[in-house]
């Protein structure tokens, strides 16, 4: 498939929205779907529909099949040793809940003390924070650099003895960061500490080799990575998630059920309690299959040429400042501009159909920590060109043309 | 959708240099208001004499050129009305936001009308009403929060 002409594959792009073109780059909030990706949807629930994993008729086993065969993409596409490593959730938030409620339920003790950045996501602090509270555990924060990245002497310093767990994000959010999860993990493992990673933005936008990275659990958010919304995958390794606890408890789960006793089911079962974002997922393995079509490399390179070129028309319009200058980057654009708050900004663009965020998108440490109480974030996806940009500054120079800067 | 609308001068003008950004002494009463979608953050302060009249009323935030203006412009207002004339000002403005085409309140100067219908262009943008309100929602917590009342004599 080629990258240059990939937007015709989404429908979305047809559409005018409010009488304009529309230069979505707000991605990293939620892709676009593919016409593959919609049209699954459609048809299973026109002429495959049934509850999987229960019955024994035709179209239950058919739907069984289909929600399997989307198990298998995943840990072929993630490279997972094994099927039952992967685990659906209704989102990487559920996922990163998941692993922190149940390494709190059986793992971890009274003082132990979890390690993470201060570029982290709230979804991936708040679950942690819980357990400060009902297991009087010590979070701390590896800190940023000048530049919105967190060198791995960073996270080193703030290792104690005491750290059990190391939870991290992939790829920035918002400073579109890369973090060297590789080495993270090889650092922590020589500790025995266990090594989380948020890959809410590694997924549409980096290589994910579970092997290479060799982390202990991995989650991911389909809706960002061109599949259905209200649905994620949590990757845990085998070890792990036969030796913790199951997090919900319902139907699906269970092995035997009696008035005195209860005993779960084997995995990946064992996690999925209660009827699963069927169609979702089953409609997810077109989104692995359009990812596979393109080739990851080649989403690399369209989108690193295309965060190169967006950062040298934003650093040649005064007044706009970048968030963050890291080396190795991915994704996201966050700027502000001097004397326009982002969400007038954000305003000012919808009028010239310039989707963007405007916030602090979830990351509020992050934004206390650079005084700032908000930025404006620009971030693509595969479908996005250089033009979208060159929008995207015209409409930045309308902002300031009505704010009156120079 | 008009932006020139949204962005009136007046507004614009207040956004940059917005009155009453400080904090009363003395205060008598006070609110935090926060907008946890977009981190907009507002804290009024509000000192009522015995005639329970708006001695001296302030603010301090962050936010958007719109919540940064209505705050100002709210407690440019509010300044000398007493607290039920303050209540009458305060519905008023929320009633206009939400559905009323004009103020009703006969307590408003015509020119004070016109400054506050300027954010009557909020109301073609959903997603930005909140920034519009919530000073006036925060001045309503501080007004009905007795419990906070501070004793100007010790």
């Amino acid at each position: 498939m080629n990258i240059n002409t990939i937007k015709k594959e989404f429908p979305i792009f047809d559409k005018k929205i409010q009488n304009n073109d529309l230069v979505y780059l707000d991605s990293a909030n939620s892709s676009q779907k593919p016409k593959v990706v919609i049209d699954r949807i459609n048809e299973f629930y026109t002429k495959q529909f049934s509850n999987v994993g229960r019955s024994v008729h035709y179209l239950a086993v058919a739907a069984t099949n289909l929600y399997e065969n989307t198990r298998s993409s995943v840990q072929k596409y993630i490279n997972a040793k094994d099927k039952n490593e992967i685990v659906f959730t209704k989102g990487a938030t559920e996922a990163l809940n998941l692993v922190a409620n149940t390494l709190g339920q059986k793992y971890l003790e009274e003082g132990d003390e979890i390690l993470l950045t201060e570029l982290e996501h709230h979804s991936n602090y708040v679950p942690w924070h819980y357990l400060r509270k009902s297991k009087n555990i010590k979070i701390n924060f590896a800190e940023i650099n000048e530049d919105g990245e967190v060198p791995i002497e960073n996270i080193e310093k703030k290792i104690t003895p005491k750290t059990k767990v190391i939870a991290i994000n992939h790829l920035s959010n918002v400073t579109g960061a890369i973090l060297p999860i590789k080495e993270i993990t090889e650092l922590a493992h020589s500790k025995g500490i266990i090594v989380v990673v948020d890959g809410c933005q590694g997924g549409p936008h980096l290589k994910l080799d579970m092997q290479d990275l060799d982390c202990d659990f991995y989650a991911i958010s389909c809706h960002k990575m061109y599949g259905p919304t209200g649905l994620g995958i949590l990757y845990g390794k085998k070890k792990w998630l036969e030796e913790l606890p199951p997090y919900q408890g319902g139907g699906g789960m269970i092995k035997e059920v009696k008035k005195d006793r209860i005993t779960y089911g084997d995995l990946p079962n064992k996690y999925e309690a209660g009827t699963m974002a069927t169609a979702q997922v089953i409609a997810f393995d077109q989104s692995i299959k359009f990812l596979e079509s393109i080739g990851i490399e080649n989403i690399i390179k369209h989108e690193k040429e295309l965060i190169e070129y967006g950062q040298e028309i934003l650093r040649k319009n005064n007044s706009v400042k970048l968030i963050g200058n890291p080396k190795n980057k991915g994704g996201v654009l966050s700027f502000i501009i001097q004397g326009v708050h982002p969400h007038d900004i954000a305003t000012i663009l919808d009028e010239d159909g310039v989707a963007i965020r405007a916030g602090h998108h979830c990351c509020q440490i992050l934004h206390d920590k650079l005084e700032i109480p908000a930025s404006a974030r620009a971030s693509i996806g595969v479908y996005n060109i250089k033009s979208d940009f060159d929008q995207l500054n015209e409409s930045i120079n309308k902002c300031k043309k009505i704010f009156d800067l120079k | 959708m008009n932006l020139k609308e949204l962005y009136q001068e007046i507004i614009l003008e207040h956004g940059k240099n917005p009155r009453n950004l400080r904090k009363t002494e003395n205060f008598t009463k006070d609110a935090k208001g926060n907008n946890p979608l977009c981190g907009d953050i507002v804290h009024v302060y509000l000192k009522l004499n015995e005639q329970r009249k708006v001695e001296d009323i302030s603010f301090e935030g962050s936010g958007c050129a719109i919540s940064m203006a209505s705050a100002s412009i709210m407690t440019d207002l509010i300044k000398g009305k007493s607290d039920n004339e303050a209540k009458e000002i305060i519905e008023d403005f929320l009633g206009m936001i939400k559905e009323n085409p004009e103020l009703k309140s006969n307590i408003l100067k015509e020119d004070d009308k016109t400054k506050l219908m300027c954010f009557s262009g909020v109301k073609q943008y959903p997603m930005r009403v909140k920034c519009a309100t919530l000073s006036w929602h925060t001045l309503i917590s501080a007004m009905e929060n007795d419990g906070k009342e501070i004793s100007i004599e010790s």
